[in-house]
């Protein structure tokens, strides 16, 4: 799957979260930090990530959610995943 | 916009998920000292008060109660005596073989609460579609300053929408003497699939918490708060 679909399906799913409007105008920024910049809780972390795998049909399992800093580790996952 | 689990007994894209066994060796210990604990049944009992009527204690529930004291899980436990509660517990309690070897024997759960992962939610949505009563205290840490319930965590929510069970919630009450019975107030079980529909929002979700979080307040007046 290519980088901007994620980003775009990425993007769809947090607009949904908690995650602070504003940062989320334009093309999704990949440096941006879940936790500092996006202000997103554990649970909003496990929404997303519910969505991710409901949407990509993919699982993450063996990694906890803290794992992900900013959303290119999520793109990079689920990049991954998707090859 | 994770998707409801309608199914009343936890079905998985239209199949029946796999029922827990009814007997079983990982049971063991945990039976043998349910049955051998429970002459102290007689004197500890916990008394409980329905807010409501009578829920069913039959089937996938997550039980969520408020958490006053590290007794709290042997209340809960002798509440319910008829099923095996599976607690959702910090992993720490798992740290050494011999502390891992208690806690699996006791069906617990174990989760990582600094970097919570997929596993352990997948652990305890397949527990509760497979038929198994659950038990956690969503605060996520012991009261004993009597504060107001508060706090509750909406990874609860996703737990039940995702497993398509019902919550269950349950108010423990301190013991007036030090062995005297705790009074436990049950709340009627809420149905979060009718609360938050087909694909709830995050805002949802949290207003599901924080709904759960005022029937469990309620209760404190049928314990006599």
């Amino acid at each position: 799957m290519e980088r901007q679909e994620i980003k775009a399906k990425l993007k769809e799913i947090l607009s949904l979260t908690d995650a602070d409007s504003g940062l989320l105008e334009g093309e999704l920024d990949e440096g941006l930090r879940l936790r500092e910049d996006c202000g997103f809780s554990s649970v909003g972390m496990l929404y997303t990530v519910i969505g991710i795998e409901e949407m990509f049909g993919i699982r993450f399992d063996s990694v906890g959610l803290g794992s992900f800093v900013t959303v290119g580790d999520v793109v990079d996952f689920i990049g991954e995943k998707t090859k | 916009m994770p998707e409801t689990n309608n199914s009343k007994s936890g079905e998985k894209n239209g199949a029946k998920p796999k029922k827990a066994p009814v007997l079983s060796f990982g049971y063991l210990l945990y039976d043998l000292i349910r049955i051998s604990a429970a002459p102290g049944l007689i004197i500890f009992r916990p008394k409980r008060i329905y807010a409501g009527k009578k829920p069913d204690f039959r089937g996938g529930m997550l039980i969520v109660s408020n958490h006053i004291g590290f007794s709290d899980p042997i209340d809960l436990m002798m509440l319910i005596p008829e099923r095996r509660l599976r607690f959702v517990c910090m992993k720490e309690f798992w740290a050494s073989r011999t502390s891992a070897f208690w806690f699996r024997s006791f069906l617990t759960i174990p989760v990582d609460r600094e970097n919570f992962g997929m596993d352990s939610f997948r652990q305890i949505t397949d527990r509760l579609g497979e038929g198994c009563a659950v038990a956690m205290f969503p605060e996520g840490h012991i009261d004993t300053e009597g504060n107001p319930i508060g706090g509750f965590k909406s990874g609860m929510v996703l737990m039940a929408l995702k497993a398509g069970v019902p919550v269950l919630p349950v108010l423990l009450t301190e013991r007036k003497k030090p062995f005297g019975r705790v009074k436990a107030v049950f709340g009627e079980p809420i149905d979060l699939a009718a609360f938050c529909g087909e694909r709830p929002s995050f805002a949802k979700i949290n207003e599901a918490a924080s709904y759960i979080i005022e029937k469990e307040k309620a209760l404190a007046e049928y314990a006599g708060h």
